[in-house]
C-alpha cells in the first residue's frame, strides 16, 4: 500500500527572481577594439555576477541580453540563470537604434515575461554614441510598461562620443550619473560594477535610505579612481 | 565589487600594526564588500586576515577607529569571534584597517543553507539546532559584556557541517550598547523599528536579528514571509517597508492569519515548523508576535540556549520517509507521546530515549550523554560526556549506558529492584528503568522498539 509522500523538498518553493536586462550598443562605431573589449568585459563580469547572486541566496538572478545597432535583437532572449549563462561574442555594425532597444525592453517589463515573485528589474544600458532613432519614444514606452517605472536603470558610457545627456535621461535620478569608461580596463570595471552592484544593493548592509543612494555613493567612488586616458 | 576599485592593495604591499609596531605584507585579496576589502597578510611569518577600508569610510563612519581600538583593548568575548587584533596602517595611504584571525576554510556560510539547490547544504535538523545553540551561546557572551553586534545576518556567521560549531566574522560594527550605530543593518534582518528608521541598532535589535537568523537556519526561510509576501509581485522598497517594518506579521502568528502559510506554497516550511519542540515554537512565536512590537519583550539568549540544548539530543527521523523531527513529550516529561510523522503522517516507531526532566535524549550506538544533562550546574557542553551507549562486549544486541562519571549511579529496575552502577560500569537500556545520576533522575523509555538503539541522525 503506497502512501503519497508530500513534496517537502524546498525545491518545490518557487523563488523570487531578480531580472537583469543588458542592452549593449553594437553600432558600427563599436567595431574593432571596442566590441572586443565589451565582449571581454562581459566574460569577466559573469563570474562576478555569479558571486553577487550567491550573496543573495533567496533570489535567482536571471539575465537577458539585447544587442542594438540597426534595429534591436535579443542576444540572450530567454531569462537565463546566471550560473547557466555562457557568453557568445557580439559583432558590431550598423546604426544606433537605442529607441528601438528601449521598446524591445518595454515589451518584456511585465508579469507575462517576468512571471511570479520579482525584485525590481535592473536594466543596464551600454552605449558609445548618440541614438540615431527616436530615443524619446522608446523611453516613453519603457516608462509606460507595467514594471518600467520600478526598474533600476544603470548606464555605461563608452569613450568620449557617448551621449551623456541621453544616458542621464535614461537613468533619471539626480544623484546617480552614467559611468564613464575611457579605456578597456575602465570598461571591464564599469561593466562589472553595473552588473553586480545593483544586485548587491538588495542584499548588503546599508547606511543609505534606498538602493539608488548606495549606488550613487559607490559610483562616486568609481569616478575618483577612473583613468583619464582617452580611448 | 572585487577588482572594480583601483585602490586594491598589490601583493607585497608593506604594512605596520599600530599598537604592536609589527611589520608585514599583503599576500592576496580574499574578498570585497561595501566598506572595503579583506586580504590575506603575513605578519612576522604568521598569516592573518586584513580588513582594509575604502579611503572615504573613515569620513562616513566617524567612530570606526575608536570603536576598533576599544574592541582590540577589550579582546574577543569567545574564541569563536574573529575579533580585531590590531589596527594596521600602510605608508602613503590615508586609509587604515585591522588584522584578525584567518577564517578556517572548513566553515561554510549561512547562505549555503538557503542557496538554490543543488548548491544548498541540507543539514540534519539536530545539526541546525546545534548551530543555533552555538550562536546563542556566543552572542550571550558578547551581549553580557555590554557590546552589541548591530548587523547580524547570514553573511557574517559561518558554520562547520560536522561539528555544528560556528565562527563570527565582521566584528567591526561591534559597539558599546547605546552608542550611535554605524549601520542600520541588512535587508530582512533589521528589527521593524530599524526598518522604520525610528531607532538605531542596539542589543534589543540584535535579539530580533538573531531570532530571524535562527528561523532561517532551521527553515531556510524568513519568518515574516507568508501569504502577503507571496502576493507581492515586485518587492520594491515600499513593499519591503510594509512587510518587515510597518505591518510585519509572523507566518505562524496564532492570532493573525493574514500572513499565514499558503497551502501548496509553504508546505515545506509548515512541516519544518511542526517538527520543532513546543518550547522552540513558543520562543519563535514570542519573538515574532509581541517581540515585533515590544523590543523589551524579545527572547534573550539563555532561553534560546536552554531550549536548543534540549532539542539537539532529541531529534529522530521517521522510519518511513526519513524526515527529522522532535518527538513529543507527555505530561511532565515522564513519557513520550505516540507520534505521527509531521511529514508523511504515518505512525513513527520511536527509538529508545533517556528522559531527564524536560530533556529528551535519543539513544543510539556510540551516542554520548553530555554532562550538562545530569548536572544542572554544568554549562551546556557537548564535549564532556557523562555516559556513552555501548553494546555488551559478549552478548550482542544488548545495549547499555556506560557510566563515565566519577560517581556511582543508583538504578531502579521496572520490577522495583535496585542496583548500583559504579564508575566505568554500564547499565542495560530497558524500558521503565530509572537512573539516579546524583543531581538529576532519568528514565529509559524504549516503547515497543525493544532495547535495540537505532542510528540517530547526526
Ligand atoms: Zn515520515
Amino acid at each position: 500500500m503506497a502512501i503519497d509522500l508530500p513534496n517537502l523538498g524546498q525545491t518545490a518553493l518557487v523563488r523570487r527572481q531578480l531580472q537583469v536586462v543588458l542592452a549593449l550598443d553594437c553600432s558600427g562605431s563599436m567595431t574593432g577594439d571596442k566590441i572586443a573589449s565589451l565582449n571581454y568585459a562581459m566574460r569577466a563580469a559573469i563570474p562576478e555576477m555569479r558571486a553577487a547572486a550567491a550573496d543573495n541566496p533567496e533570489t535567482d538572478l536571471m539575465v537577458r541580453v539585447l544587442r542594438f545597432a540597426s534595429g534591436a535583437q535579443w542576444h540572450v532572449p530567454d531569462p537565463t540563470l546566471v550560473d547557466d549563462l555562457e557568453w557568445t561574442d557580439l559583432a558590431a555594425g550598423g546604426e544606433t537604434h537605442m529607441g528601438e532597444a528601449l521598446c524591445a525592453i518595454a515589451d518584456i517589463l511585465n508579469p507575462e515575461y517576468m512571471p511570479g515573485r520579482q525584485l525590481p528589474p535592473v536594466i543596464v544600458l551600454v552605449s558609445d554614441g548618440q541614438p540615431s532613432d527616436d530615443f524619446d519614444m522608446g523611453m516613453k514606452r519603457l516608462l509606460a510598461a507595467p514594471y518600467g517605472q520600478r526598474a533600476l536603470r544603470v548606464a555605461v558610457a563608452i569613450g568620449g562620443d557617448a551621449d551623456i545627456e541621453i544616458l542621464e535621461r535614461f537613468i533619471a535620478h539626480p544623484d546617480f550619473k552614467p559611468l564613464r569608461a575611457n579605456n578597456a580596463q575602465d570598461l571591464v570595471n564599469r561593466i562589472k560594477w553595473a552588473t553586480t552592484v545593483p544586485v548587491k544593493s538588495v542584499s548588503q548592509s546599508t547606511n543609505a535610505p534606498d538602493p539608488l543612494t548606495v549606488l550613487a555613493r559607490d559610483a562616486e567612488r568609481q569616478k575618483k579612481t577612473a583613468s583619464d586616458v582617452i580611448w | 565589487m572585487s577588482g572594480t576599485t583601483n585602490d586594491e592593495l598589490p601583493r607585497g604591499t608593506p604594512l605596520m600594526t599600530v599598537h604592536g609596531r609589527r611589520r608585514g605584507h599583503v599576500e592576496n585579496l580574499l574578498g570585497a564588500g561595501g566598506q572595503g576589502a579583506v586580504y590575506a597578510v603575513a605578519i612576522e611569518g604568521t598569516r592573518f586576515a586584513l580588513k582594509w577600508y575604502h579611503d572615504d569610510i573613515a569620513s562616513i563612519d566617524r567612530t570606526l577607529r575608536a570603536r576598533l581600538s576599544r574592541a582590540i583593548g577589550i579582546g574577543p568575548p569567545t574564541d569563536r569571534f574573529l575579533w580585531p587584533i590590531d589596527l594596521v596602517e600602510i605608508a602613503g595611504s590615508k586609509s587604515f584597517g585591522y588584522v584578525m584571525p584567518l577564517r578556517d576554510g572548513d566553515y561554510n556560510g549561512m547562505r549555503d543553507l538557503i542557496a538554490r539547490p543543488p548548491k544548498r547544504i541540507d543539514l540534519p535538523l539536530s545539526k541546525r539546532v546545534m548551530v543555533c545553540l552555538r550562536i546563542a551561546q556566543n552572542f550571550l557572551e558578547l551581549h553580557a559584556r555590554g557590546f552589541c553586534y548591530q548587523d547580524i545576518n547570514f553573511g557574517n556567521i559561518f558554520f562547520h557541517t560536522q561539528s555544528g560549531d560556528i565562527l563570527i566574522c565582521d566584528n567591526d560594527n561591534v559597539d558599546i550598547d547605546g552608542m550611535d550605530a554605524a549601520v542600520f543593518g541588512t535587508r530582512k534582518f533589521m528589527a521593524p523599528e530599524v526598518v522604520r528608521r525610528e531607532t538605531l541598532p542596539s542589543t534589543k535589535t540584535d535579539l530580533f536579528s538573531m531570532a530571524v537568523l535562527f528561523f532561517y537556519i532551521i527553515h531556510s526561510w524568513h519568518p515574516l514571509d507568508g501569504r502577503r509576501e507571496n502576493e507581492v509581485q515586485i518587492m520594491d522598497s515600499s513593499a519591503e517597508t510594509s512587510l518587515y517594518g510597518r505591518n510585519p506579521v509572523f507566518i505562524f502568528d496564532p492570532q493573525d492569519q493574514s500572513n499565514g502559510p499558503v497551502p501548496g506554497v509553504h508546505d515545506a516550511i509548515v512541516a519544518r515548523w511542526n517538527s520543532l519542540t513546543p518550547a522552540i515554537r513558543s520562543l519563535f512565536t514570542r519573538s515574532f508576535t509581541v517581540g515585533l512590537r515590544q523590543p523589551g519583550e524579545r527572547v534573550l539568549e539563555p532561553e534560546w540556549r536552554t531550549n536548543f540544548a534540549r532539542m539537539v539530543d532529541g531529534c529522530v527521523s521517521c522510519q518511513h520517509c526519513g524526515y527529522d523531527q522532535a518527538p513529543r513529550q507527555g505530561v511532565k516529561g515522564q513519557t513520550l507521546m505516540p507520534t505521527v510523522c509531521v511529514a508523511c503522517g504515518r505512525p513513527m516507531a520511536l527509538p529508545p530515549v533517556l528522559l531527564i526532566g524536560r530533556d529528551t535524549i535519543t539513544l543510539g550506538p556510540g551516542i554520548g550523554i553530555a554532562i550538562h544533562h545530569i548536572d544542572p550546574d554544568r554549562p551546556v557542553d557537548f564535549t564532556t560526556m557523562a555516559g556513552i551507549v555501548e553494546e555488551h562486549p559478549t552478548n550482542k544486541g544488548v545495549w547499555g549506558l556506560r557510566n563515565m562519571t566519577r560517581n556511582a549511579w543508583k538504578v531502579t529496575l521496572s520490577d522495583g529492584s535496585a542496583v548500583t552502577v559504579d564508575p566505568g560500569r554500564a547499565v542495560r537500556i530497558m524500558d521503565e528503568t530509572t537512573v539516579d545520576f546524583g543531581r538529576r533522575v532519568g528514565r529509559f523509555v524504549t516503547g515497543d522498539t525493544a532495547s535495540v538503539p537505532r542510528e540517530r541522525p547526526r
